[in-house]
């Protein structure tokens, strides 16, 4: 070791700190220490830090491992088993392999037994509910042609016999029978005046409906008029500031060309 | 009668698992402190502390003395560590304590230490543990092995393997890290002396 120190001899500090260094070199480092305030400061610096850093714990752990052999504990420090370790890609590749085939065989084997593979069984079990649901469309469509069908026998006869009377109108059906018909014509009175309180209601409605969309109208307008006011006014100033920076600008050049003149 | 690190090592390695946890219980407390110190969680460190004692357990046949079994198993430790901070892939995150609660504090330390006591010891080690995670690795560990470990500056440079010059300039510049933000965050003093 050296018995001469050099100032800014950072390791031979460290080992000065640490009280790690032969004899000689502590004698040549204590000697430069007591003249250099320099390394004086440095030395008491990083035994401060030390001093900070004897406090730093670390927190309390619930530790207490132990080697068993057998029996199973939380801390048990052994190997995991077969069945717990991950399968081996060719392992996961086989177990694919072998589920698809299964699936396959499954898949011909239902595949064998089609409708036509079936029998006769398979085939009446089918007819039988198509004709069903044609019986029933058929009987629905005939019941209904002929209800259509009397009513507008009826109805017709109603014309003839109403036009032989000499009504005065052949305008309409309804008007006809509100003619002849008190009841009908009170039935006529109330859906004309519900057909008038409709009409009042979506005409209140859309007088409604567009009152609302002039205020929004307005308002939007008002916003988008305020905006572009702010806007403008921005603009203004931006502009106002970079003029008066440029006027600056210019009156200095000015003072500095007469003051070089 | 108290048997050395020595002779627990031979027991275990005749087969024998109550001395290997004898072992573990000596040093169970320094290796899980320095797994701590250098990842800075404390459910990992518990792991890394684990998995020290079971690598060392499975690797005990071919420990043959050449180092000594606290080496063995700092190194070990050390290497877990540095795995567990690849796997991470950044800076260890230190845990800071979000807040600190003195009723908390008072019911998990005793009667012995005040309460403010605790406070201001609980905000150093956090003020300690942000300064460490500035440092890198290599630096850190240094000044975990020297400070709180007591290794000398060569079993240092046989664990990291480098050169004994460049423990001293890790210690050397990471101190001074530390210095620095220990001044900036007022628990230090700055010295202002500026070499002639």
């Amino acid at each position: 070791m050296s018995e001469t120190f050099t100032c800014g001899d950072h390791g031979a500090l460290v080992s000065y700190l640490y009280d790690e260094c032969a004899p000689n070199e502590r004698r040549a480092i204590s000697a430069h220490v007591a003249i250099c305030r320099a390394c004086a400061a440095e030395l008491t610096a990083l035994g401060a830090t030390r001093e900070q850093l004897a406090r730093w714990t670390p927190p309390d752990a619930q530790l207490g491992f132990k080697i068993v052999s057998d029996a199973p504990a939380s801390n048990v420090l052994r190997p995991s088993r077969w069945w717990q370790k991950p399968m081996p890609a060719w392992g996961q590749a086989a177990a694919a392999a072998l589920i698809f085939g299964t699936g396959l065989t499954l898949g011909a084997l239902r595949g064998a037994t089609s409708p036509a593979d079936r029998g006769p069984a398979g085939s009446a079990r089918q007819q039988p509910t198509a004709t069903t649901r044609a019986a029933n469309t058929a009987a629905v469509t005939r019941a209904d042609l002929a209800a259509l069908e009397q009513r507008l026998r009826s109805e017709m006869s109603l014309v003839r016999s109403t036009g032989n009377t000499g009504s005065t109108s052949n305008t309409g059906i309804t008007i006809e029978t509100a003619a002849t018909a008190p009841g009908d014509a009170r039935l006529l009175e109330r859906v004309r005046t519900m057909i008038q309180e409709s009409e009042q209601r979506q005409q209140r409605e859309l007088a409604l409906r567009a009152t609302e969309m002039v205020r929004d109208f307005d308002a939007q307008r008002n916003d988008d008029l305020t905006r572009i006011e702010r806007m403008l006014g921005q603009m203004d100033g931006t502009t106002g500031v970079e003029v008066a920076q440029q006027r600056q600008m210019l009156n200095y050049l000015m003072r500095v060309s007469q003051r070089g003149q | 009668m108290t048997l050395t690190d020595d002779e627990l090592v031979a027991r275990s390695r005749g087969g024998d698992a109550e001395s290997f946890n004898q072992l573990i219980l000596r040093w169970e407390r320094p290796i899980y402190a320095l797994a701590y110190r250098v990842i800075g969680r404390e459910e990992d460190a518990r792991d890394v502390c684990q998995e020290t004692f079971l690598r060392a357990f499975r690797a005990l046949p071919g420990f043959k003395g050449q180092a000594k079994f606290s080496s063995w198993l700092y190194r070990i430790a050390l290497n877990l560590c540095r795995d567990w901070i690849r796997r991470q892939r950044r800076a260890p995150v230190m845990q800071m304590p979000e807040g600190v609660d003195p009723g908390e504090l008072a019911a998990e330390r005793g009667p012995v230490e005040s309460i403010e006591d605790l406070v201001g010891r609980r905000q150093l080690s956090a003020v300690v543990e942000e300064a460490m995670e500035l440092l890198p690795e290599e630096q850190r560990t240094a000044i975990i092995l020297k400070e709180y470990h007591g290794m000398t500056f060569q079993e240092i440079a046989e664990m990291q393997g480098c050169p004994l010059s460049t423990v001293k300039t890790r210690l050397y510049q990471g101190l001074t890290v530390l210095r620095r933000h220990l001044e900036k965050n007022g628990r230090m003093r700055p010295q202002l002396v500026k070499r002639s």
